[in-house]
């Protein structure tokens, strides 16, 4: 670690301890006294660690960074959110600068048997999953930041559903309105899926404004027998934003989840996606696409960890990549030896609109069963100058013969998504990035 | 309607036509042939303005306009239609929405309302039936998993639906059956008019069994080496190009 992450590192204080949360946990005290040490240890993750040669934090290193209960909360109304939310109707959490708002969030017709909550009202037994580390084992610099939101965690949406529950689309927004200082969100979700439930949770991330900030999400998420996730998530910070998150997955045995993540906001984003098949006959299926222009530096992190045998594993991930910005995928299968049957895939396809885009992307398998079926793929092209001029000899304008071409990359991702008000939210996203680039 | 004066082109900085001369009147069909590797393609993409074809003397004018300083969609926009001899597949874009696109983009150009969805459908299924085309082509990728029969008749179809000026048919003859050689010969024939242009491009006699042209004239070595009536295709049918290139070396 060098002198200067470690002396930036010590300014960092835990803000987010359990007075603050309402509660007054001994044992909470010591699990977020040892993560605060760890991250004093080892500071920022640096560019000589493997999973983090691609993506060079020291710019957020070097930012000062205050509170966020500094801020006073900002006046919103739920009229000025409508645009970022998935249905008029669904069950809503809204958490501005890092801070719940039971005025503009929408839970009161929770079906029994679930509970969607903030982080203030969990019970001791949600909080447990605190105590359980990331799901994958790395390199602890590699993990520093996570260890730094479990040490600050000033809040976040706790989701519950009891055994065979039912819970239709719940929308948790975190939206951030920057402040003329820099700000740091450090977020914290945790979802419980009991045996035979069945849910369906976006995690948006809007930046409302210019303004430099930094939200670190922790994600836990905890898949238990017969139970049916479908986790999507928006990243749509402002440009400036710095956007850090850790999504840690456990199934059990036939446990199935679906993933479909979106990054195409923040200046620098690194999205990290873990899941350990844990039991027999898990099923974990992540798509994703990153759409990145101008000096964007957007970095999608996945790894599978297929631990007991049976267990089916897919990721799919696009990235258009326009003007100087720079896309990164990384994706690791690791297939345990006790993981006979395992079928694992992963393709990765970047598009390369400019000739000053750049993508780094890395496939990482790690096989230590004989029976199984793994496979990686990945391609990284420019526009297909033919189909480019088929469109425009037709008439049609050159900008939108590339947004033509662009969407039809991007659009066949989006059948991924098996929840219909979902896909037309992610469909709606996709539009406003691809009509920005249509214009001079 | 088009008149070709001593056209140069270059591709990778090789020229590949040396001084082409040619022109075709309103109302009138021409038929350009020529064997393979002669410039007839290059021809074909120097009228539609493909990227790499560069025109390094001489001009295109196209009625009175030159052509060559107008990007591809501005030349379709004022009227150029080009059949590609290879009809490009794209995956994930939808016919109906790029040929809406493009019919739209035409019509504003020409000052004309655009279509709305229902107005563009009525228009598409009219054109379909009378190419005894299935309908379910406005759903599909554009050309993806046609056959060629099928690329090529959706060539012509999109020909109809943009009603140009000028088509260039960029050997698009070539591959088909007998059956799918007379329903692209009757699009082609039907859309003759004293207000068109064709040009047909092509290595073989065949279509022009189907699509009499007024003129033939005889590409090779990246210039027209010969110029004639219809029976110039006869000609060159029966005694093959080499005796014609030679005669006309000579």
């Amino acid at each position: 670690m060098n002198v200067e992450t470690a002396a930036r590192a010590t300014d960092f204080r835990p803000f987010g301890r359990p007075e603050r949360l309402g509660k007054s946990l001994a044992w909470l005290d010591g699990v977020q006294e040892a993560a605060m040490e760890r991250f004093h240890e080892h500071g920022f993750p640096s560019p000589k660690i493997e999973s983090w040669k691609f993506t060079n934090l020291s710019r957020l290193a070097r930012t000062t960074f205050h509170d966020a209960g500094v801020i006073k909360g900002p006046e919103l109304t739920r009229a000025a959110l409508e645009p970022y939310r998935l249905t008029p109707d669904c069950h809503l959490m809204v958490f501005v600068n890092g801070q719940f708002r039971p005025d503009l969030s929408v839970l009161d017709h929770v079906p029994d048997g679930t509970r969607v909550v903030d982080f203030a009202a969990a019970n001791e037994e949600d909080l447990r999953a605190l105590t359980a580390p990331p799901v994958v084992a790395v390199d602890p610099q590699a993990r520093s930041l996570f260890d730094l939101n479990t040490a600050c965690m000033s809040g976040g949406a706790v989701v519950h559903l009891g055994r065979g529950a039912i819970l239709d689309p719940v929308q948790l927004l975190f939206v951030a309105r920057p402040d003329t200082e820099p700000t740091a969100f450090h977020l914290r979700n945790l979802i419980r899926a009991e045996a035979g439930s069945s849910a369906t949770v976006l995690e948006s991330y809007i930046g409302l404004g210019e303004g430099i900030y930094w939200t670190n999400a922790v994600t836990q998420i905890a898949v238990a027998p017969n139970a049916v996730l479908r986790h999507y998530k928006l990243q749509a910070e402002g440009s400036s934003a710095f956007h850090v998150a850790a999504t840690s997955v456990r199934l059990d045995h036939q446990a199935a989840y679906r993933m479909f993540a979106a990054s195409l906001g923040s200046g620098l984003c690194r999205n990290e996606i873990d899941v350990d098949l844990s039991a027999t006959d898990a099923v974990a299926r992540l798509a994703g696409t990153t759409l990145a222009r101008g000096v964007q530096h957007l970095d999608t992190t996945i790894r599978i960890e297929h631990s007991k045998p049976r267990g089916t594993s897919s990721q799919e991930f696009k990235a258009v990549v326009d003007g100087r910005a720079h896309a990164v995928f990384q994706g690791r299968i690791r297939v345990a030896p006790d993981a006979q049957k395992t079928d694992a895939r992963q393709v990765s396809r970047s598009l390369l609109l400019s000739s000053t885009a750049g993508v780094d992307t890395k496939p990482e398998l790690e096989i230590l069963a004989d029976d199984v079926k793994c496979s990686h793929g990945a391609t990284i092209g420019d526009l297909d100058e033919e189909a480019l001029f088929y469109l425009r000899a037709r008439g049609v304008g050159e900008a939108e013969a590339r947004k033509m071409l662009v969407d039809a990359f991007i659009g066949e991702l989006i059948e991924h998504i098996t929840v219909d008000t979902a896909r037309a939210y992610f469909r709606r996203a996709f539009d406003r990035w691809l009509a920005y680039g249509a214009q001079p | 309607m088009l008149k070709i004066e001593d056209l140069h082109v270059e591709v990778d900085h090789k020229e590949i036509l040396h001084g082409l001369d040619l022109e075709v009147p309103e109302g009138e069909v021409h038929a350009i042939m020529g064997p393979n590797g002669s410039g007839k393609s290059t021809l074909a993409y120097a009228l539609a303005g493909r990227e790499g074809y560069a025109v390094t003397r001489g001009r295109i004018l196209y009625r009175g306009r030159d052509l060559t300083a107008m990007a591809p969609e501005e030349r379709a926009r004022e009227g150029v239609f080009l059949a590609f001899q290879y009809p490009v597949e794209i995956p994930g874009v939808v016919n109906a929405n790029f040929l809406k696109s493009a019919v739209n983009a035409v019509r504003r150009h020409r000052g004309e309302t655009e279509l709305d969805a229902m107005e563009f459908l009525k228009l598409a299924r009219q054109k379909l039936k009378l190419l005894n085309m299935d309908e379910a082509l406005l759903s599909r990728p554009i050309n993806v998993g046609f056959s060629g029969g099928e690329k090529k008749r959706n060539e012509i179809f999109q020909m109809w639906m943009l009603d140009p000026r000028l088509a260039v048919l960029d050997e698009t003859d070539s591959g088909l059956d007998i059956d799918a050689l007379k329903i692209v010969a009757e699009g082609v024939n039907a859309l003759r008019g004293p207000s068109r242009a064709i040009l047909l491009i092509t290595h073989y006699q065949r279509l022009l069994d189907y699509v009499v042209p007024d003129r033939v004239h005889v590409l090779a070595g990246g210039r027209i080496i010969k110029s004639g009536g219809k029976e110039l295709a006869l000609e060159l049918e029966a005694k093959g190009y080499a005796d014609v290139v030679k005669a006309a070396a000579a």
